[in-house]
Formats: C-alpha cells, structure tokens, sequence
C-alpha cells in the first residue's frame, strides 16, 4: 500500500476558490453557476461590478459546503434548474442555523 | 457476491413501468436521502435504493439485469460466465467486485465498446471521510492517518477494491465541524479523466473540562459562596496552561468571567495567530458536608444578614 502525504485545503469564509476550480469541484456548468449567481443564491467575493469576467469571479471557499449537497439533491432528486437557487438559498439557511444552534447548545 | 433483489428494494414488481419505477424512487429518496433524512442508517438504505434505481432506469443495464434471473435477496452469487461478455464485450474478474460494482463495470464495459479509439475521460469518484480529533490536537494541529477502501478501475476497466493511506496535516485553527477538501485525493479517474477529491469532515471529541462555540472556549468554574461573595483570585486550566482569575465579589452563578485570547488559535491568513477567547461560567457549589466551625459561621451569618435574593417576588 502506498503511503500518501497531503496538505488540506480548508472550506472556509477566508479561503477562496476560482470559478474554474467552483466547476470542478460542484459538478455545475458555469451556465448554471451564473445563473445561481444572477438570482442572487450565489455571491462571488468580487462581482459588484456589472461588468465582470465570469472567468475571474472568485467565490469564498465554504460555498462549496451547500453547493456540493445542491450538485447531489439535483442528480438524486432530478431537480429543474429553477428549484436549485430556491434550495441553494434554504440549505445555506439551515447551515447557518446549525451552525447557531451548536454554538448556543455548546455555550450553556 | 451477495445477490440484491433491486425490485423489492424499491417495492415494486419485476413488471414495473418506468414511471412506477421513478415514483417509487423519489418516494424512498425522500425518506432516505442523507442531505434530507435525519435516520442513521438512511444514508446506507439510501446508497441501496440509489443503486437499485440506476440500474432499473436504465432500460439496457434492466435487461442485463433481468438476464442474472432471479434469487433470494443476500444468496450467494456469480454472475455466469458469458454475462458481462454478451453485455459490454469484454470479459470481467468479478472476485474483488460487489453487487454494485457488477453493473458499475457494465457501464464501464459498454463504455468501452461504444467508445473505442475515442478513450473519453471519465473524472475519478469524490469521497467523504469522517475524522474525530480532541481538543488538544486541534490546538496544536495534527496530522491524521485517514485509510480506507475504495473501488477503482484498472487500465483493463476491471474493478479492484484499493486500500488508500493518506497522511493528512491538520493545521492548527481547526474548528469542530469544519470541512476540508483533498484534491485529487478521490477515486482515480479513467481514461486521462481527472482523479476525485476526498472531502474530509473533522470533528472533536468531547473534552472533559472544555466546551467549543467557534474559536472560543468554555469552562464550568466552580466558586465557593464565600469566594463568590467576598471575590478571590483562582486557578483556571487553559489549553496553553493555567492562569490566575480575578473573580469580583459578588459574582453569581452563570456569569461568564472572559479570559481574553485563551481560546483556540484561529485560521489566520497572515503569520501572526490570534486566539479566540476562554470563557469561565461561574458556579456556586456549597458544600454538602459543615464541619462544627463552619456552620457556626454560617449560622452567624444567617442571623446578621439582611439580603434577600428574592425580593422580586413580592
């Protein structure tokens, strides 16, 4: 058995990842990540312009938590490309939620 | 190999339609799937019912499957030798494979056999892992051992089961539930396709004296009345040693007393590491047992007190 080593890539709000490498990783056509970008479930860390290079949008690595979840309910759930920014939306909701309702639980 | 029984997986009859199919699909998706249920054993029922779909609503890989006839749900079995030849034009060693790798190597066969010359990249699997660090570790950092089995394709498109070891350092700054990504770390891709990533999902076990929120911590710290009362400066264990607390008189149980950049080291971009903060919850414990001294003293005060901590229920 071959013994790799490796460094970690953290997913987190600091961290980025380049639109390029947000396609290899989600499974989603730039096409599809435009348009969860357009509707507003999506936010690139450098899109207030109006006239951005989809190619250099840079998206803060922690998108890929729910973007990957979305990317399996769309193939498990055969999912239409308009229910993917509603629930893209709902799932960054919930994970935040979790994400307070550990910290408020932890903190007692 | 176990034989499954895709039909009664689903719950439906070997004459289904293709819509009865799906609808039973959704159905158990909905039930099971890991991203919607909250039952432990939803994800596993959830791989089978998956497996058992993309192999029924495929109308070729059906067939093929129709072909292996039927049998008892968990009976031991081999496909015939023929099978996977008359399926996808090329013999098959199903000794290392499972169930589900069976007709995982019949798309891979057919694969082959449409796309000859053409060799089209098919991208490696991506994995998730699940890893439990202590508190301590994630303080410092650590580098985990992470092995696992996972199936792969060889240059002939069979399937191996390959055991992996991968070394993973985890830097300090690590929060509980945080998520990290391996790339390339996956299953290895086929035909030039890219290899998978391996997502890994840390966790920290629950620590005797410590509780995490984010970067900060929190400690239960036990007062004597006397010491909440009169103040006092007490020892407090940190994860980078103790310190001395200031407690103020008249401190009261549940207030926090912060003990500031005590806590764990952030993920900081730059070189420098902050820390977040450790918390002490004060408690006020009394003590069971009086020796004669003490509950004099206690009874001298009782008598000369005048406080009244529930003067708001008047």
């Amino acid at each position: 058995m071959q013994m790799e080593s490796t460094e970690l890539i953290w997913l987190d709000e600091q961290h980025e990842v380049s639109m390029t490498e947000l396609i290899e990783l989600s499974g989603f056509t730039q096409e599809e990540l435009l348009h969860l970008l357009e509707i507003g479930a999506l936010s690139a860390n450098n899109s207030t312009k109006t006239d951005f290079v989809p190619s250099e949008l840079r998206f803060s690595s922690h998108c890929l938590i729910s973007i990957r979840t979305l990317s399996r309910l769309k193939s498990d759930f055969e999912l239409e490309q308009n229910a993917l920014g509603l629930m893209l939306v709902f799932l960054e909701r919930i994970r935040l939620l979790e994400l307070q309702v550990q910290g408020l639980e932890n903190a007692k | 190999m176990k034989f499954k029984d895709y039909y009664e997986v689903l719950g439906v009859a070997r004459n289904a339609t293709i819509d009865e199919i799906k609808k039973a699909y959704r159905k158990l998706a909905h039930q099971y799937h890991p991203d919607v249920s909250k039952d432990p054993a939803g994800e596993a029922k959830f791989k089978e019912v998956g497996e058992a779909y993309a192999t029924l609503k495929d109308a070729e890989k059906r067939a093929a499957y129709d072909e292996l006839g039927r049998h008892p749900a968990g009976e031991e079995f081999k496909p015939p030798p023929n099978w996977a030849g008359n399926q996808g034009g090329q013999e098959y060693s199903f000794d290392e494979a499972d169930f589900a790798d069976l007709f995982a190597g019949f798309t891979k066969g057919r694969q082959n056999s449409q796309q000859q010359g053409r060799n089209r990249p098919i991208p490696g699997q991506d994995y998730e892992l699940a890893t439990n660090i202590t508190l301590e570790d994630a303080y410092a950092g650590i580098t985990v051992d992470l092995n696992f089995i996972v199936p792969e394709h060889d240059q002939q498109g069979q399937i191996k089961r390959v055991p992996h070891n991968i070394k993973a350092r985890i830097p300090k700054g690590v929060t509980n539930g945080q998520k990290m990504l391996l790339r390339g770390k996956g299953g290895k891709g086929f035909h030039g396709g890219p290899d998978g990533n391996l997502y890994l999902n840390i966790s920290f076990s629950p620590h005797k004296l410590f509780r995490v929120v984010d970067h900060d911590l929190f400690i239960d710290l036990p007062l004597t009345p006397w010491e909440a009362a009169l103040g006092a400066t007490v020892e407090v264990p940190t994860l980078a040693g103790a310190v001395h607390l200031k407690v103020p008189a008249g401190t009261n149980s549940g207030q926090k007393l912060r003990i500031s950049k005590r806590g764990m080291p952030k993920n900081n971009l730059g070189d420098k590491t902050e820390h977040g903060d450790l918390f002490a919850v004060t408690q006020i414990v009394s003590p069971t047992t009086l020796s004669e001294k003490e509950r004099e003293l206690l009874q001298a005060l009782a008598l000369s007190s005048t406080f009244n901590p529930r003067t708001h229920f008047n």
